[in-house]
């Protein structure tokens, strides 16, 4: 059976089973708990002590707790990246077992998410390197030991930029003469006005 | 055993001390050890700090071979016996070796970290549309950051690829993956279950 939030693919097996365990908490609980994950997924960080007082009732065991937060993550996750919406994650939760009323409440939730969820899935794609900042200067050459006349500006710019290993920064620091400059520059507006079509 | 195994054993006279060393010899298998704590102990009991660490070595060394062949609870009480400690030493050491078999097996496979393993694979699919050269271009790109551990190291690996390169890796992948389903392969897993 191919799943729309599975990629068009099958469904794991291990979701298929923990599916079951999440039908054991109240669908109350359920959707707290879905809030929970969705906090987690969006980078605020999960509480995992109100997370054990949810599943309290149902007697999970730590194992259980791992798996419903895991079974969740994954659903959540991937109905969002494979932009499925909510009647369809509703329908498909249903035919793999999930009860009408947990699955109300998690597409509610999911919904109610699903912007932010696939912005924050964007910026965290993988990127090699980033420009943070870039700075710069005009200074203007003087004189110089070759030639007593020089008179001539020079741009001294400074990019900080995020490594392609993540946490690393490097500093390139380039002087580029005006003519130069004034290619660059050319360059990079034509760049500039063809990205600007695309959008 | 070994002679040098039998000397280190000379410190467990003291039966009321082999709990502790117990203690040190596992948290010395699951941390490393420290001379402090050998110190320390070596204090407690008034002996030679060399003694001590022999002590805690000579014990470390049982528990990791007798794990290693996973002998059963007859022949470990044999092996003991030979070194001549009492009854009361036998059995703790014995309820020692039962308890953290599984731990010490564990810990043992970690240590043998020869080669990098696949830990995630992350992907983007690019298209190039234009260069400060050419205008006008469509070419697809997937760039892969590939990230293995080795033990406690963690690694990334930036690879790229056109599609039809990955294809072939698709299909190369997936060949291996159908040669465990060979029926040669299934004769020699059952050989070995």
């Amino acid at each position: 059976m191919r799943f729309r939030f599975c990629g068009d693919l099958d469904c794991p097996d291990w979701v298929l089973a923990e599916i079951s365990t999440l039908a054991k908490i109240s669908s109350v609980k359920m959707k707290l708990l879905c809030a929970q994950v969705l906090k987690d997924l969006l980078g605020e960080g999960i509480d995992y002590d109100k997370v054990a007082k949810l599943t309290a009732d149902a007697k999970f065991e730590s194992g259980d707790i791992k798996a419903s937060v895991a079974v969740l993550s994954f659903i959540l996750s991937s109905a969002a990246k494979h932009d499925v919406d909510g009647e369809s994650l509703s329908s498909e939760l249903q035919q793999l077992g999930l009860p009408k009323e947990h699955v109300t409440g998690l597409c509610k939730s999911y919904e109610d998410k699903h912007s932010a969820l696939q912005d924050k899935l964007r910026e965290t794609s993988l990127r090699l390197g980033r420009l943070n900042s870039v700075s710069w200067r005009v200074d203007y050459t003087l004189s110089s030991s070759d030639l007593r006349e020089v008179n001539e500006p020079l741009i001294q710019l400074k990019l900080q930029t995020q490594g392609a290993e993540p946490g690393s920064s490097e500093t390139t620091v380039v002087s580029v003469s005006a003519d130069k400059f004034r290619v660059l520059l050319a360059e990079l507006k034509q760049a500039q006005a063809m990205m600007n079509a695309l959008q | 055993m070994s002679e040098q195994q039998n000397n280190h054993k000379q410190v467990f006279c003291f039966s009321s001390v082999v709990e502790e060393f117990g203690h040190i010899a596992l948290e010395s298998l699951r941390r490393g050890s420290s001379p402090k704590i050998y110190e320390s102990a070596a204090k407690k009991l008034f002996v030679p700090m060399e003694m001590v660490q022999h002590g805690v070595e000579g014990l470390v060394f049982l528990l990791m071979e007798s794990s290693k062949h996973m002998i059963s609870e007859v022949n470990f009480l044999d092996c003991v016996l030979v070194l001549g400690f009492s009854e009361e030493v036998n059995r703790f050491l014995l309820k020692l070796y039962q308890e953290h078999q599984g731990q010490i097996r564990t810990i043992m496979k970690q240590l043998i970290c020869s080669q990098p393993t696949y830990q995630n694979l992350e992907w983007r699919l690019d298209v190039q549309l234009a260069s400060r050269l050419l205008r006008q271009q469509i070419v697809p790109t997937v760039v892969t950051r590939l990230f293995l551990t080795s033990g406690t190291d963690s690694s990334s690996r930036v690879l790229q690829t056109d599609p039809r390169t990955l294809l072939h890796i698709i299909y190369t992948l997936e060949a291996a993956l159908a040669a465990v389903k060979t029926s040669h392969t299934r004769r020699i897993l059952r050989n070995i279950k």
